[in-house]
């Protein structure tokens, strides 16, 4: 049996459905990240496993124990919220003592423990300073090393880094998953960030009106999304309406274009009414390399985005995103003229709605 | 206005000085407003001897062998009805915070209603109400006085809830409850070492416009035949000429003092303060 396991999770308020059917196992020492659009039960899940929430069906048990009905201040597990939730009324050493401190530890432990997370988050010169004295990034570093300061069974972090600004937001999420590794904590990440998502997990949950619609690396999440839902929420996506022509081959007919797809659509009838995929960096120009879609297109407009440019193509009558990685020498063509991209059979993508 | 001033120095400056003239204008004529009849009443309240200025009115104020007790009987009974209102308006906005934020309106309403009914309205629904069986109150002069501090109770609440209320909005209490409850904390702990230091300013604030209110009520200890500051004061004010206006000032400066201790004590954990404005 895994380290942490919720199984069969469904969260009712009223007659609402909030988390429907929630299934997931974490390893011990696994960072999971929740990820899914606002009001898809992401916070409500945590939730449950902080003990702030009782579960309408199923069973959340921990490292062997079942706490799906424990008090939150009876289980063992730290949680960092949005806000930072520090003790105004206390120092930052104080806060960081506070868990500890409740629990009648002896006090050279507690202040020992202490001194040894403020140097964990590299806070020394600031042990006796109150929150309002520190900045966002600060709290939230000194609300972790309270969490951790108890020695939680697992941390749960309910989008940390959103009410900081974009430069922290990268750094503080680096140093988190860094002192996760570290301490080889289980952690539970709630975002609704793809891109942090992405980097800071070993395992990514897709959550849509909760339910489950994906679980997996990163890696899979973006490059085999098994819904519609999930390749459109992780990474940008181009998708057309289409009708299949040939399920055997798969061949696709998209507004009177071809494409050949190396998605499963042998079920499917001939003429059926489907929706295609594909990634903008999946597409590249013909000049470059030939694969199994070549496709006549029009330019229609372009795009700089910095580190890649983004290129908008009509193919028949659908338009699609191409990105290219910029580069200084990077010959563009003509606003209007006519090109062929191509792309291969896989990056044409046939998803379950 | 300001910021103005930078670009074009000459057309911008008149409007300018002509507002700062307006504000000293208004701040001037709202001081007079205030000082007016506060140094008419000051001065009134010197003239007790003959023909000279002093102390007079308050010496024989305070000779006067009903006056202390009448002093003391208020700040007892303001003391008692602190104390009450606490108890049932902290547990109760606390509650209503973290668990029942629907009932927010209707606690809200409840505790306004004092502001409705007039006093004199109120007192005679009391007196009505709680002097025939089974809720006989008004036998006796203690237990009248245990109805009348019940009463205050009650017109405390407007003032109180909404002192706790805003206390309790400045630190987020849902949060801080379940970030302390996470790192293994039980309700003693949560509201002694987290909640109660966190409202110290606001139970304080509520406190005194508590006490203020109780030391200078009239209407409802009159017709409750209590002898306290409120009925003394107006049994003065027939009797006497100069010693009324002592009582007031006397008045004004125990309130002024309580100001005082809100702005001292406020100015102790400006940490609040600032933490709210950087949010
Ligand atoms: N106590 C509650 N009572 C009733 N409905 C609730 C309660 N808590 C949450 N909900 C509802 O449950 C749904 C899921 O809420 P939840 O907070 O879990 O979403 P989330 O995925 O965390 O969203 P966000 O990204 O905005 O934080 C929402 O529609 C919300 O309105
Ligand atoms: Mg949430």
């Amino acid at each position: 049996m895994s380290y942490l396991s919720i199984s069969h999770i469904t969260k009712q308020f009223g007659d609402t459905v909030v988390v429907d059917d929630f299934n997931l196992d974490v390893e011990k020492g696994e960072f999971v990240s929740f990820l899914g659009p606002s009001g898809c039960g992401k916070t409500t899940t945590l939730r449950m496993v902080a003990g702030f929430e009782i579960p309408t069906a199923g069973r959340i048990t921990l490292d062997g124990a079942d706490i799906t009905e424990k008090a939150p201040n009876q289980r063992n597990v730290g949680m960092i919220f949005q806000s930072y939730a520090l003790f105004p009324n206390m120092t930052v050493a104080q806060n960081i003592g506070f868990g500890l401190g409740v629990r009648k530890e002896p006090k050279e432990m507690i202040s020992q423990r202490v001194e040894e997370m403020i140097s964990l988050i590299n806070l020394e010169k600031h042990a006796n300073k109150y929150p309002y004295q520190l900045s966002g990034g600060q709290q939230q570093r000194v609300s972790l090393a309270r969490a951790l300061a108890i020695h939680p069974q697992v941390l749960l972090l309910d989008e940390p880094l959103s009410a900081l600004d974009a430069k922290i937001r990268v750094s503080l999420r680096a140093e988190i998953r860094a002192i996760q590794k570290k301490l080889g904590i289980t952690a539970i990440f709630v975002t609704h960030d793809q891109e942090e998502a992405l980097s800071i997990s070993d395992r990514i949950v897709v959550m849509n009106a909760g339910l489950m619609e994906q679980v997996g690396t990163p890696f899979e999440i973006y490059n085999f999304p098994q819904t519609q839902f999930v390749a459109n929420f992780v990474g940008s996506l181009n998708t057309a309406n289409a009708e299949v022509s040939d399920p055997v081959k798969g061949l696709v007919n998209v507004n009177g274009v071809q494409f050949i797809t190396a998605s499963d659509i042998k079920s499917r009838k001939k003429g059926d009414a489907i929706r295609v995929s594909v990634r903008p960096e999946r597409f590249s120009f013909v000049s470059e390399e030939k694969k199994d879609n070549v496709l006549d297109c029009v330019i229609e407009n372009i795009t700089f985005l910095g580190s890649v440019v983004r290129i908008q193509v009509r193919i028949g009558e659908a338009k699609f995103n191409m990105d290219t990685f910029n580069n200084p020498f990077l010959d563009l063509p003509k606003i209007g003229s006519k090109e062929q991209v191509t792309c291969s059979k896989e990056a044409v993508l046939v998803l379950d709605e | 206005m300001t910021t103005s001033s930078v670009s074009s120095t000459v057309v911008i400056k008149p409007p300018a000085t002509r507002k700062r003239w307006e504000s000293w204008l208004i701040f001037v004529v709202v001081s007079l407003y205030f000082l007016i009849p506060l140094g008419a009443t000051f001065y009134w309240s010197l003239r007790g001897e003959k023909d000279v200025l002093g102390f007079e009115a308050y010496r024989k104020l305070f000779a006067d062998t009903n006056f202390l007790p009448a002093f003391s009987e208020s700040i007892v009974n303001a003391i008692a009805t602190i104390m009450l209102s606490l108890l049932i308006v902290v547990p109760t906005a606390y509650w209503v915070t973290l668990r029942l934020p629907k009932l927010r309106p209707v606690v809200e309403f409840i505790t306004l209603l004092p502001f409705v009914i007039p006093g004199i309205v109120l007192v005679f629904g009391i007196i009505r109400l709680y002097s025939r069986p089974p809720l006989l109150l008004t036998a006796t002069y203690d237990s009248s006085r245990v109805l009348l501090i019940c009463v205050y109770v009650a017109l405390s609440f407007p003032y109180m809830f909404r002192s706790v209320d805003n206390g309790l909005r400045a630190i987020d209490v849902r949060t801080l409850t379940e970030a302390a409850q996470s790192l293994g904390a039980n309700w003693p702990a949560i509201l002694f070492k987290v909640i109660f230091p966190n409202l110290r300013v606001a139970l304080l604030s509520g406190a005194l416009l508590t006490f203020a209110i109780v030391i200078g009520e009239l209407t409802i200890a009159l017709y409750m035949a209590q002898h306290t500051l409120g009925p003394y004061m107006a049994n003065l004010t027939r009797s006497k000429v100069y010693e009324p206006s002592a009582m007031a000032i006397v008045a004004f400066a125990i309130t002024w003092a309580a100001m005082g201790i809100i702005d001292f004590v406020g100015r102790g954990s400006s940490r609040h303060a600032q933490m709210i404005d950087t949010d």
